[in-house]
Parts: C-alpha cells; sequence; structure tokens
C-alpha cells in the first residue's frame, strides 16, 4: 500500500514535470509581430504559420529529439514596444533564435539590440535598407521592396503597354520608398512620370488631391501607403472619374481593400504581394488544410510566409553545433533549404538569392494571380 | 481652370460642412462652460457606430422600408449619443466644476480614452466598411463630378446649422443658452436654471457631432475608433478659428477650413510651380490659424472678452 502510494506519487511528479513549459533540453525560439491594433491579421498569421511548423517538428520528435517551445510576443507594430520585446528576448538566456518583426519601422530599432546580445534573427519585414545596414545576425527570406516596386512597374509598360504614371505616397519610409523604386523602374521601361503627390499618413480625403491628378490625365496611378488609405484613394478616384490603372504595395493585399472600395470600383486594381495563392500548389493546399485542421479557421494573409520563415530557422538550429546563440549564428548565413515557398539561399547581405512576388488583380471581388 | 476651381470648391463645401458641425459642439460647451470638451471627437466617432448597430438591429427584426429604417436609426443616434453627452456631463464635469478649469478639461481627455478604448475593445480596432447611407451615384454638373453623397452632406449640414440658429435664435430654450453663456449669476438671478441649459448644450453638441460622424463614415465608407481624434482636432482648429463660443463663427471657421485645405492641395502645388508640394496642406492650414489669431485673437466672429469676464464666470 505504502510503496504504491510512493509510486504513485513519483509518477505523478515525473508527468507534472513533463508538462511544465520548458525544459532544460528543449529549444526556445522567440517571434514577434503585431497581434493587436489594426495590423493583428497580417501578424497573428505569421505567428499562426510558424506555430504551425513547429507543431509538425515537435510531432517527429522535434529538432535532434529536442522539442521546439515557439514564444510569440506582441510588438503591436510599434516601435518602442519592438525595442522591448526584444530587450526581453536578450535576457533570457534559453531563447536561442527569433523570428521577427514584421514591420520594418519596428525591425529597425530593434536589430541594434538583437546584434548586440548576439540573437539569430530571420527578418520578414521588407524595406530594403534593412539588410544594408551592416548588422550580421539577419537574414530575410522574404523579396525585398525594390522587387516589389519593380514588378508592377515592368508589367504595366510591357505588359499593358501604358507609359504616362502619377505617383502618389504617404511620406513614409515604406510608401515614399517603394514609390520611388516603382518611379526608377517605369522609367527605365520607357515611361513618363508626370507628378509626384505627397500625402499625409491619416489622411481620409484625397478629392481635391485627385481632381489635380485628373488633369495630367494620367493612365496609371502607383500608390505608396497603408490601409484604409489605399481603399479610400481607390474609390474616391472611380467615384471622380478616373479611370487610370491603380496599382498598390503588400498592405492592400486584404479582403477589407475591396470591401472598403466596392466589388465595382475595385475591379481591375493591381496588387503585389510577396507569397502565391494558398492553391496554387499542393503544397501550399496541404498547408492551408493542416492550418484550417489546427486553428479551425483559414490561413490568413503571411501564413505561408510565417511557416517558411520557421523553416529555416529550424534547418540553422539543425545544423548547429552547439545550442545556443553562437552555433546557430554560425549556420544562419549558410543554410539553404527548400521551403514551403521555393528554395531559399541567402547572399552576403542575408538577403534570399531567389524571392520571388507576385502580382494580382481585383477580380469579381476576389484577388486573382497574375501568371508571368 | 474655372471648372476645375468649381469641382474643388463643391469638396471644399462638403467637408467643410462635416467640419462645421463638430465646431458647433465645441464651440457652445465653450461658450456656457469655458470647458474645451476633448472628448467631443469621441462622439463623433460614436455615430456611425452606433448608427450601424441600430440599423442592422432594425434590418434583423425584419425591419421597415430601408429608407425608414435608416431614418429612424439617424434619429436614434442622435438622441443616444445626445444622452450620453449629458450624462456625462452629469457624472464626470459636474462634480470638478468647483475645482477650477485643468480638472473638468482633465476629465474630459479621460473620457476621450475611455470612450475610444471602449469601441475598441467591443468591436476591434480595424477600419469597418460603413455601407453609404444615399447610394453614390457621380453627377455631372458644370464641368465639375458630384455625387449624391456630397449633395447629401451639404443639404444635411447646413440644413442642421439653419435649424440650430433658428432653435438658438427663437425659441425659449434656445434663450437660456444665451443667457448662460453671457453669464451665470445674472441669468440663475433672473430665475434660469443654468444646470438645465448646460445640460441642454451637452445634448445638442454631441448630438450634432454624431451626426457629422454618419455623414463622415458614409461619405469616405469606413468608421474606426480612432477616427475622432485627427477629425476632433480639425473641427476644433475651426471653431478656433471662427471664434470659440460664437456659434455663426463655428459654421464659418469650419467651412473656411475646409476651403484653406483643399484649395492649399488644390493650387499651392501650381502656384509654387511644384517646388511646395500637396504634403503641407496642413502647415498652410495652420499657419492661416496663427495668422489669424495673430492679428484677431478672439478669432474671426469671437466677441472679445476681457480677463475680467472670464473669472467672473467661473467663480460663479
Amino acid at each position: 500500500m505504502n510503496r504504491t502510494r510512493i509510486l504513485l506519487t513519483a509518477a505523478a511528479l515525473l508527468f507534472a514535470s513533463g508538462a511544465m513549459p520548458v525544459l532544460a533540453d528543449d529549444i526556445v525560439l522567440g517571434g514577434s509581430a503585431p497581434m493587436s491594433g489594426a495590423q493583428a491579421e497580417f501578424g497573428q498569421s505569421q505567428i499562426d504559420g510558424a506555430q504551425l511548423y513547429f507543431d509538425q517538428l515537435n510531432e517527429k520528435d522535434g529538432i535532434k529529439g529536442n522539442k521546439v517551445v515557439f514564444r510569440p510576443l506582441d510588438d503591436r507594430a510599434d516601435p518602442r514596444q519592438g525595442t522591448l520585446v526584444a530587450q526581453q528576448f536578450c535576457d533570457d538566456s534559453a531563447v536561442i533564435g527569433v523570428i521577427g518583426h514584421m514591420n520594418s519601422g519596428v525591425t529597425m530599432p530593434a536589430l541594434d539590440i538583437y546584434s548586440e546580445c548576439g540573437m539569430p534573427q530571420v527578418v520578414p519585414a521588407t524595406n530594403p535598407e534593412l539588410m544594408r545596414m551592416g548588422f550580421k545576425t539577419v537574414v530575410r527570406p522574404v523579396a525585398n521592396d525594390f522587387v516589389q516596386g519593380a514588378l508592377p512597374a515592368k508589367y504595366v509598360t510591357e505588359k499593358l503597354g501604358l507609359k504616362n504614371a502619377v505617383l502618389v505616397h504617404d511620406k513614409t519610409v515604406f510608401g515614399q520608398g517603394i514609390a520611388g523604386v516603382f518611379k526608377d523602374n517605369f522609367e527605365a521601361g520607357g515611361g513618363k512620370v508626370s507628378g509626384t503627390y505627397g500625402t499625409n499618413p491619416e489622411d481620409v480625403d484625397f478629392s481635391a488631391l485627385i481632381a489635380s491628378i485628373k488633369l495630367e490625365n494620367p493612365d496609371v496611378v502607383y500608390m505608396g501607403a497603408g490601409m484604409p488609405q489605399l481603399a479610400l484613394f481607390l474609390k474616391q478616384m472611380r467615384e471622380q472619374g478616373l479611370k487610370a490603372q491603380f496599382i498598390g504595395p503588400d498592405i492592400g493585399f486584404t479582403v477589407d481593400f475591396i470591401t472598403q472600395v466596392g466589388a465595382a470600383s475595385a475591379e481591375g486594381a493591381l496588387m503585389t504581394f510577396q507569397l502565391p495563392p494558398y492553391d496554387s500548389s499542393p503544397e501550399l493546399k496541404d498547408f492551408s488544410d493542416r492550418h484550417q485542421a489546427r486553428f479551425g479557421r483559414a490561413p490568413g494573409p503571411y501564413a505561408s510566409l510565417g511557416f517558411a520563415n520557421a523553416q529555416v530557422m529550424a534547418a540553422a538550429v539543425e545544423k548547429a553545433e552547439s545550442l545556443d546563440r553562437a552555433g546557430v549564428l554560425a549556420q544562419l548565413h549558410g543554410v539553404t533549404v527548400d521551403t514551403l515557398l521555393g528554395p531559399v539561399a541567402f547572399d552576403e547581405n542575408g538577403e534570399n538569392t531567389t524571392a520571388p512576388m507576385y502580382l494580382y488583380v481585383v477580380k469579381d471581388g476576389k484577388f486573382e494571380l497574375i501568371k508571368q | 481652370m474655372f471648372d476645375y476651381f468649381l469641382q474643388q470648391l463643391i469638396f471644399a463645401l462638403a467637408i467643410g460642412a462635416i467640419y462645421g458641425l463638430i465646431a458647433l459642439g465645441y464651440t457652445m460647451v465653450y461658450g456656457v462652460m469655458r470647458l474645451i470638451n476633448f472628448a467631443h471627437g469621441e462622439f463623433f466617432m460614436l455615430g456611425p457606430y452606433i448608427y450601424t448597430f441600430l440599423f442592422s438591429g432594425l434590418v434583423g427584426l425584419g425591419g421597415l422600408a430601408p429608407v425608414l429604417d435608416s431614418a429612424i436609426a439617424i434619429v436614434a443616434s442622435f438622441v443616444i449619443v445626445g444622452l450620453l453627452g449629458v450624462a456625462i456631463e452629469r457624472f464626470a464635469y459636474r462634480p470638478l466644476r468647483a475645482y477650477g478649469r485643468l480638472a473638468p478639461m482633465l476629465s474630459a481627455l479621460g473620457m476621450s480614452i475611455v470612450l475610444q478604448s471602449a469601441v475598441r475593445v467591443t468591436v476591434g480596432p480595424q477600419p469597418v466598411h460603413f455601407p453609404a447611407i444615399v447610394p453614390s451615384t457621380p453627377i455631372d454638373a458644370l464641368g465639375g463630378m458630384v455625387t449624391t453623397v456630397q449633395l447629401g452632406i451639404l443639404a444635411a449640414g447646413v440644413l442642421l446649422m439653419v435649424g440650430l440658429t433658428l432653435f438658438v435664435n427663437g425659441t425659449r430654450l434656445g434663450i437660456w443658452i444665451r443667457a448662460a453663456s453671457e453669464s451665470w449669476t445674472t441669468s440663475s438671478l433672473l430665475g434660469i436654471r443654468v444646470n438645465r441649459a448646460v445640460s441642454l448644450v451637452f445634448f445638442i453638441g454631441p448630438g450634432l457631432g454624431a451626426m457629422a460622424g454618419i455623414m463622415y463614415a458614409s461619405y469616405y465608407g469606413i468608421m474606426q475608433p480612432t477616427m475622432g481624434s485627427v477629425i476632433g482636432l480639425k473641427a476644433f482648429t475651426a471653431a478656433i478659428l471662427g471664434g470659440i463660443g460664437s456659434i455663426p463663427g463655428a459654421m464659418l471657421g469650419g467651412f473656411l477650413l475646409g476651403a484653406i485645405e483643399v484649395f492649399g492641395t488644390a493650387f499651392l502645388p501650381i502656384l509654387s510651380f511644384g517646388y511646395i508640394g500637396t504634403e503641407y496642406r496642413d502647415v498652410f492650414a495652420f499657419a492661416v490659424l496663427i495668422l489669424v489669431l495673430l492679428f484677431k485673437p478672439a478669432g474671426l466672429l469671437g466677441e472679445t472678452v476681457s480677463e475680467e469676464t472670464t473669472v467672473a464666470k467661473k467663480d460663479y
């Protein structure tokens, strides 16, 4: 009787310790993106995608027999909160790698903190500058804004033969930067930019601006701005009867864009995005099904990117000779992985050598991929 | 060029009507209480949210004709937001009246945060699509393009302003308001219940703000919890421009600010040969405000109030 009780207690203790969140041998990886606020939909989808991959790894005995613990923190798309999160990951010696942050403006100040504590970092943010600041602790599997601005410029000049563009941007690092990239490529393709207009990031009324753009009579309007400004601009543009081809960047790639503009007015708008649609390959379809099964909802806009970033991070951990920051860091730049989104290998800046970019058009109230 | 000017004038009038309606709320409260109600932008934001809630509720219950549904929802939003304004004055401002002018103002700032966060927590932070009340059909007029929504906003805005002017100048309740803004002491000696006048002002001001919010949301097609902050600041500027405390001043200030913004965007790049871009619009608008205040500190239509009167009002 007594012995049974002791045995039971011992078993219970063992069981309890097994259920504890972090064991000495667990591999702890951090992740950060906006999980609340206006961009929560994008941020949460990345976190979910990464979680899905780590779950899958753990089902197959983790990495080298060690369980992976993924620890996501909310940066609220706020640079101040982002630096706090970075400090928190750095201070926790169990964390040996971080996937984050989603926004370029949040990533930029955090880079310094991560590099200081030797933290290997996989970055999903897209500003070209990030990889040219000289930090050796970062890699970026996703395409940057040079690619994002170049693709639609090439498409409209070569395929659609449109040569007269007007640029609108919201004066942010992202908006102004990407409009500039579009301009360079559009002019290189033989087009002419007849005007560049700045707005304020919080503006909602573009009617006066659109009336003066109408005087230029452009056949392309490229807008580097956020949401809901992209939607508001296109809505007001169509209301004034300006029929030019509208092009926007990745932030507009959401169903909200179409509902806010109205399906009829949104028809034909072009949008660039870093990821292919979820029904474009058997692997992505399978990913989508597993996402549905795990979370009970279809994958959000950046879920497949989160999954691919997790694959890159896991590959570096797998190759590491010692399971600490220095070990992972030594392998980070050299990894070559065949991810969900295609092969990934990094150049000397840490940029993916073959990062793809996709162009979508709004058709019948839905985004449809344009085959290149 | 004349077509272009006319087109811009229509935009200026539509946005000016919205600014003017919100500015009325700031100015009426300031006129009676010498309080800047920083929570006013949130009443503007609550308008479309409450409207949407009521409208979808009515439609969900089977509803009447869509026109009637939305008319009922509009009137009910005015009343609900108005009553909320009265309640906020009663419980968040009135108990602080004895503690100088700073305490109620801070309380107003707090109310603004409370209201905004409440909507953000319950409905969510993301911008929500707001279906237009009047279908937005573009009309070709005089060489420009006007939408039915713009015309509707202008008509409704002017109607509300005329209604308010008649109410304040022509009715017994209006006399209360005017008397209370002249002097609390004298009006209470003459048998006017000043607190009722205050409540009345806190009913009408937020109600008008809610109307402006509904117009604004159906103009741009979206609503979001933070929409009151930026536009509230603009309308506050309009109120100061026209002379805070003056009702016709708020209307004038609203239209003027709308015009400065729109014509700034439209003509700054042309007049400066492209050196000054459209993004300088706000710089231009606020520079005009500073100039007006330098030469006419009480605003365009504001009465010049001596320091003694202000003190007397506070110490009533």
